[in-house]
Parts: structure tokens; C-alpha cells; sequence
């Protein structure tokens, strides 16, 4: 390659992460204290209001999994456009929780006013087990699916990872794989928030591939087809199921199913 | 249909007639429609002791301190000789339905031990020492050593500790258990107690219902959002297991529960014969058990209601209630608006509570907080929802999902007052994760789930239970910890912070009255 060539490839390699890099929001993260508004609108509505060192309110109701009061939560975000009237806070979204052991005030405030978050049905749930399902059309090809788990668990959380799993298992049966690996991931790097350090231990990507393991035995995989392995410092994702949050996506087990 | 109605209490009248002719058998049991006097109900007419020849109905009734409890046997009248439920197996005399008796809903309540104990002393089998003492090494013939029975219905649990998996292995727990005090001497005990050759926890618990089993062991969907995984398989059969036959989930089918209470209950040492403990299973799942009369609302399947046990027994299982289309108790719902006779007024007037009770229960919402199992999954601590969050399950108000949660029940500081039982000081081990509410130290009168699976986060949770034929079997929860009804609504009404109004309670115990 002409020296040439190498800088146009360069160049334009630069201008494409630049772009990626003005097209990616910014993720916005602390720790915090976290707020329920009891916004009384029907079952699960209440708001969830994180406020940032800087004492910014925030709305992170919208993450898969909630907060809960007396209880330090990790708050990992973006911007919404979504304007502040639900909550009281501006909104972040996507946006992922993880609630940590170390306790702090519980807090509930009131209302004030603010409609809150009316519950609404997820878009896809889990089918009662006596409904047939439907096995996904060929061609079969290897595919791989995401799993994404809050800091420092190895939880599958319901109303998400039901669905993967249920996807995997499909997919599975219906190409006759021979082989379903499991690849579980920790943020093992440090992320530094606000002077303190988060660092996921190895084993819990051990732990992760394990329980993803151990639901796709429960539902019918067969354990000879399952293989596990586990790293650390993994590469960030931008997908969809990760909520596009890259330092989240760090913290997922890949399963690779393989006609 | 008032026709039909007549026809079946011509049928049930003859019935009662019938049964009437015979001799001092729970036969004679059946209350004639206005005999609602529990108290002169004789404890040979209740009471069914072990090995005795009786005839088993289609249908067997009897009286409650508010209505008519009805047990249903589906496949119809059969002869108890030698059925393996009713015949003493182990070596105390006891036999499955010594505690399992159909005038207590298929459970035992505490007023039936009182009337064994009064009537027929203590050396019925009911009062065999391994669990119906408060520990086996106390003077047997003695009230004082069989108090938790006869005062609260509470059968004693010993749990091997460390606790051991499905399989048999040794579970390494996540945490230590200290005694902190127990009226009842049995942790403490050399041959009984946490330090003797084979260490166990003693704790003491009522008796679940042996009916209505179909929707204990349904399965709604296969994953259980509080554990984060699928349903647990059997080993044995190989197929997926409900998670809600036992209070700690000890174990997870039919016939790992009618073996562990051959051992422990009847003191049957060697195995059964699997035609045995089919059989056992055969007469449990087809079994259904409900309120069918109450003395305020009359029949529970008229006026358009659907409540006594043949309309559970026709009901398909594993159903999850929707407070929009379809909500639980919804066999209630038409006397919302009862119709008006002039002569029964105060009967439109309870039905109208009961369809009030059940618009509470699935309607009035409330912060449900501090609630491991429910409140630490993802849903937020605290989290809107009504009763129904969590006792969903039409027609039965089991939780389609596994359902291990600590109400707060038997752990501190929410669990009534219990100073007659064990108390347990639970300490997290370095690593483990802490009950998510209360911490790593945890103080608790039952460590419920966690003595399955060692766990810290399942401290104090216990499995919901089926609600129908409940006003027959007092006192309630797992450590009979409220006395009434009343008692049971006052304490949600407390841990929750529901601000029931009075008219709330009520209607929400006239509805837990006609289950």
C-alpha cells in the first residue's frame, strides 16, 4: 500500500470515529442516592429520580430494572429529549440501574403534582407455558444473541432476559445446533465515577455464563451442546439489546448457537 | 336455573338424610343448611383418625365458625380401608389425613387439636413427639409440651442445617445461624438441637392444604423472575417443577413431598411402594376444597357467583389474574350489585362486601416495600400494586410465579409478636450478597426459603399459599402468627401502611370468608 493510500485510509478512518463519536450521546454516570415519587397513577407507575453530584435531577424510570430506596444506586445514561413533566427530572434514555449493597437515606416524596409513569405492558412478554410457540424459520446459520446484567450481578432480570433466552432456546431446537457456546463477560477494567472505582471481579463472568448456562439447560438445551467460557475487559457494544450504552455492554455473556 | 338450584338441595338434603342414618362417622358430619354451630359440632363427627373404616363422599361439609366447608374427592365415594392417606404407615399411628383433616379445609387448625387433645388425650398419634411436641424430649403426656399445637396449630420442622441440595449433597451456606432464644428448648437440645449428632433447626409451622393441588403444582410460564432463572427440573421425572407445594420449597413434587412426610410425619422408615405413593398422589390431586355455604351470603354459587369447590374443580390451573379482563375473585363479582328480595336484605348486603372485597383486592393499591423476592427483582423498592401483585393466580390466589417471598411474616422487625418461638440471629458470610431489605445481620423466627438454598436473600421467605377454604383453617400464616382473619388483614394493613378504612377490612374478610 503507497504511503499515500495509507493516509487517505487513515483520514477517512478518523473522520468516520469522529462522526461515530459526535453521533454517540454521552453517557452520563453516577452514583446516588436514589428517589421514589409516589406519583400514585396505577400499579408500578411511581417516578425514579437519581440526582447527580452536582444535585441535577434525573428521571431513570425508564430502566429495565428500578431502583430502590435506602440503597446506593449506579446510574448509567443518556440524554432524552423526553421532556421533565412525567417525573419531575430530566430524562435518561436508555438508562440502566444497578443498585448497590451500601445503604443510604430512604427516600419517598411525594407526588407534587407530577403525572408520573402510568405502567405499561412491555412490548414483547413471555407467553404462558401452555401456548405453542412457533420455531423460527430457516436458513440456520450461526447466530449469536446479548445478554446484558447490571454492575456486579449475575440476576437475569424479568421482562428481558426471558425473551433472549427463550429466542436462544427456538433457535436452537429449531437448527439442531450441535453447539451453544456461552461466553460470559466482566467489566474487569476499572470505571472510575466520581473518585470512586468500579471494578467487576473475573469470577463473575464465571457466574454469568453459568446462569445463563444453567436456564438454557433448565429449558431443554442439552447440556452435551452447551460449552462455557468467561474473560474479562471485554469490548464495548452498541447494540440495541445493550440499550446502546457501551460501558453497560461490557457486562453481558454472548451465546453463539451453531447449526 | 331455580329450578336446578332446588333440585340441588333436594340432592344435598337427601344427602345429609342419608348420612344422618349412619353412626358416629365424619359421615354424620354433614350440616343440615342453617346448622352452623361449630361449637356443638362433636369431635367425632370432625375428626378423622387414622386407620378407621370410613366412607369417603363425593362430598363431605362441614360447619365453620362462618359457613360450610366442602370437600370434593371428583372421582366420587370411595371406602378408606387400606387407602395408603388414611392408613397409619410409620411407626407414630399417625396417617396423612391425621393432619390433613377435610372439616379444616384439608389442613389442621388449632381448635381441632384442642378437641383431640380434650376428647381423645394425648396419646392420639395427632400428638406424636417428633413433630407434634414442641420437641420430642420434653415430657410427652404434659399440655405445656405440645403448646405450639394446640395454641397455634404449629407442627415442628426440623431442617438439617447446613442444608442439603435435591440430590442429598451438603449445601455450603452463605450465612451462620445463632440462637438467640427458644421457649421450646429443641435448637438447644442434645439429641435435637443445632449441636447434636445431625444438626438441625428446628422451626414450626402450620400445615398446608392437602387440595386444590392442581393449581400448586401448575405452571403458568417457565421462569421464575425472583429466583432469574427457568423453572427448576425435577431430577427425577425430568420435568419442569412449580416451586409452590411447600413453605421452604423443600420439595418441589408430589412425590418428594408424600416421601418427606412419610419420614417425618408419620415416622415411616424404608420406602414406599410406588403403587403406594401413587395412590397417595391420586387422592391428593384430585381433591378440591373451598367454602360452599356462609351464613350471611347463603350458597356460593348463587345469584350468579361461581364459588364452593365444583366450580374450582372445573377451573383450569395456572391462570394469571388481569384487573382489567379477567381479575381474580371475579367469581364474586356479580353480587356488586346483588339483586334485592325483601326478605333478604342483609344478605344483599354481604354479598355486595364480598364483591366489594374483591374490588379492594385487586384495586386498592398500595406501596408494597422491604420485600425481598418481590421488591429486589427489578420491579423497585417500593413498587405500586394491589394484593393481587403477588396472589394472582385465579381461583386459587397462589403466585404463578414460584412464591417465595418474605413478607415479613416470621423475620424482625415486621413479624408479630412470637415469644413462644425460636428466635434466630442469621449472619451473612463476607462475599454473600445481604437480604436486600434488612441487612447482613437479620434477626428471624423461621429463615423460611433460605434453609433450602443457604441463601442470605431468601431469609424469611416463605411460598404464598392457596386462599380458598381459608375461614376453616385458623390460625394463619406460616407460624399461625395472627389468630382471625382479621388479624391476618391488620397485619398487611400495618406492614404496608395500606390505611385500610374499617368498611375495607371488613369487606376484604367477608371476602376471605367465602373462598
Amino acid at each position: 500500500m503507497s504511503l499515500v493510500r495509507c493516509a487517505v485510509v487513515l483520514l477517512l478512518m478518523a473522520a468516520a470515529h469522529t462522526a461515530v463519536a459526535q453521533s454517540r450521546p454521552e453517557l452520563h454516570t453516577f452514583i446516588t442516592c436514589p428517589i421514589y415519587r409516589d406519583t400514585d397513577a396505577g400499579r408500578k407507575s411511581g417516578c425514579w429520580l437519581a440526582e447527580d453530584p452536582q444535585g441535577v435531577r434525573y428521571d431513570v424510570t425508564l430502566g429495565p430494572v428500578k431502583p430502590q430506596v435506602g440503597h446506593l444506586a449506579l446510574i448509567e445514561g443518556v440524554f432524552s429529549s423526553e421532556p421533565n413533566s412525567a417525573c419531575g427530572g430530566r430524562v435518561l434514555e436508555p438508562v440502566r440501574v444497578a443498585v448497590l449493597e451500601e445503604s443510604c437515606e430512604r427516600r419517598i416524596i411525594p407526588a407534587d403534582n407530577y403525572p408520573g409513569r402510568p405502567f405499561k405492558s412491555p412490548p414483547e412478554m413471555l407467553a404462558p407455558s401452555d401456548q405453542p410457540r412457533s420455531l423460527p424459520p430457516p436458513p440456520y446459520t450461526e447466530k449469536s444473541f446479548s445478554i446484558y446484567f447490571e454492575y456486579e450481578r449475575d440476576f437475569l432480570v424479568y421482562q428481558y432476559a426471558e425473551l433472549i433466552l427463550e429466542k436462544i432456546v427456538l433457535y436452537a431446537k429449531a437448527s439442531q445446533a450441535k453447539r451453544v457456546q456461552v461466553e460470559g463477560f466482566a467489566a474487569t477494567e476499572p470505571l472510575v465515577v466520581h473518585g470512586r472505582t468500579l471494578r467487576e471481579p473475573l469470577t463473575l463472568a464465571k457466574a454469568r455464563a453459568e446462569m445463563v448456562a444453567e436456564a438454557l439447560r433448565r429449558l431443554g438445551v442439552p447440556d452435551a451442546s452447551i460449552s462455557l467460557t468467561w474473560h474479562g475487559a471485554p469490548r464495548k457494544t452498541l447494540d440495541l439489546e445493550g440499550g446502546k450504552l457501551p460501558e453497560p455492554s461490557k457486562r453481558r455473556v454472548v451465546v453463539t448457537v451453531t447449526p | 336455573m331455580a329450578k336446578r338450584r332446588a333440585c340441588s338441595w333436594v340432592k344435598v338434603l337427601a344427602v345429609c338424610c342419608l348420612w344422618g342414618c349412619a353412626t358416629n362417622s365424619p359421615r354424620d358430619a354433614v350440616p343440615a343448611p342453617r346448622a352452623l354451630a361449630p361449637a356443638e359440632a362433636k369431635i367425632s363427627d370432625r375428626y378423622w383418625r387414622a386407620g378407621a373404616a370410613y366412607s369417603f363422599p363425593e362430598r363431605l361439609s362441614y360447619p365453620t365458625d362462618t359457613g360450610v366447608i366442602t370437600t370434593l374427592h371428583t372421582p366420587g365415594a370411595f371406602e378408606t380401608t387400606g387407602h395408603p392417606f388414611f392408613t397409619p404407615l410409620g411407626e407414630n399411628g399417625r396417617a396423612c389425613i391425621t393432619c390433613h383433616q377435610p372439616a379444616d379445609g384439608m389442613s389442621l387448625s388449632a381448635r381441632t387439636a384442642q378437641e383431640v387433645w380434650d376428647k381423645l388425650g394425648p396419646t392420639d398419634p395427632l400428638f406424636a413427639a417428633g413433630d407434634g411436641s414442641n420437641c420430642p424430649s420434653l415430657p410427652q403426656r404434659e399440655r405445656a409440651s405440645h403448646s405450639l399445637l394446640l395454641e397455634r396449630g404449629l407442627f415442628r420442622i426440623a431442617r438439617p442445617w447446613p442444608p442439603r441440595d435435591h440430590e442429598g449433597q451438603p449445601i455450603e451456606p452463605e450465612l451462620d445461624i445463632e440462637l438467640v432464644s427458644d421457649p421450646t428448648g429443641c435448637n438447644a437440645d442434645l439429641m435435637f438441637g443445632m449441636s447434636s449428632p445431625t444438626p438441625a433447626i428446628s422451626v414450626f409451622r402450620r400445615p398446608r392444604p392437602v387440595a386444590n393441588l392442581k393449581f400448586a403444582t401448575s405452571m403458568g410460564f417457565s421462569f421464575d423472575p425472583k429466583d432469574g432463572l427457568p423453572l427448576e427440573i425435577d431430577r427425577e421425572s425430568g420435568v419442569p417443577t412449580s416451586g409452590n407445594l411447600l413453605a421452604d420449597d423443600r420439595e418441589r413434587t408430589l412425590l418428594g413431598q408424600a416421601r418427606d412426610a412419610l419420614l417425618t410425619h408419620t415416622d415411616h422408615h424404608g420406602a414406599l411402594p410406588s403403587a403406594e405413593l401413587q395412590r397417595i398422589i391420586a387422592f391428593e390431586s384430585q381433591i378440591y376444597t373451598a367454602v360452599s355455604r356462609h351464613v350471611q351470603a347463603g350458597a356460593l354459587d348463587d345469584g350468579g357467583a361461581s364459588g364452593g369447590p365444583d366450580a374450582l374443580a372445573r377451573a383450569p390451573a395456572g391462570k394469571l389474574q388481569s384487573t382489567k379482563s379477567h381479575p381474580i375473585w371475579g367469581e364474586f363479582s356479580a353480587w356488586a350489585a346483588a339483586p334485592s328480595t325483601s326478605d333478604a336484605d342483609p344478605q344483599r348486603a354481604f354479598r355486595e362486601s364480598v364483591a366489594r372485597g374483591a374490588a379492594i383486592f385487586t384495586g386498592r393499591q398500595f406501596l408494597v416495600s422491604d420485600s425481598a423476592g418481590i421488591t429486589d427483582v427489578g420491579f423497585g423498592n417500593p413498587v405500586r400494586n394491589s394484593c393481587a401483585f403477588c396472589h394472582n393466580m385465579l381461583h386459587v390466589g397462589m403466585d404463578v410465579a414460584p412464591g417465595q417471598v418474605d413478607l415479613g411474616t416470621t423475620n424482625l422487625p415486621h413479624a408479630n409478636p412470637l415469644p413462644e418461638l425460636p428466635l434466630f440471629r442469621l449472619t451473612c458470610r463476607p462475599g454473600a450478597r445481604a437480604h436486600p431489605h434488612l441487612g447482613r445481620v437479620v434477626l428471624t423466627h423461621d429463615p423460611g426459603y433460605a434453609l433450602t438454598t443457604g441463601k442470605c436473600i431468601d431469609i424469611g421467605k416463605i411460598t404464598a399459599q392457596s386462599l380458598r377454604g381459608i375461614a376453616a383453617r385458623p390460625p394463619y400464616f406460616v407460624n399461625g402468627s395472627a389468630s382471625t382473619l382479621a388479624e391476618v388483614i391488620a397485619f398487611y394493613d400495618k406492614r404496608y401502611e395500606m390505611k385500610l378504612s374499617d368498611q375495607e377490612k371488613l369487606d376484604l374478610q367477608h371476602l376471605l370468608e367465602v373462598l
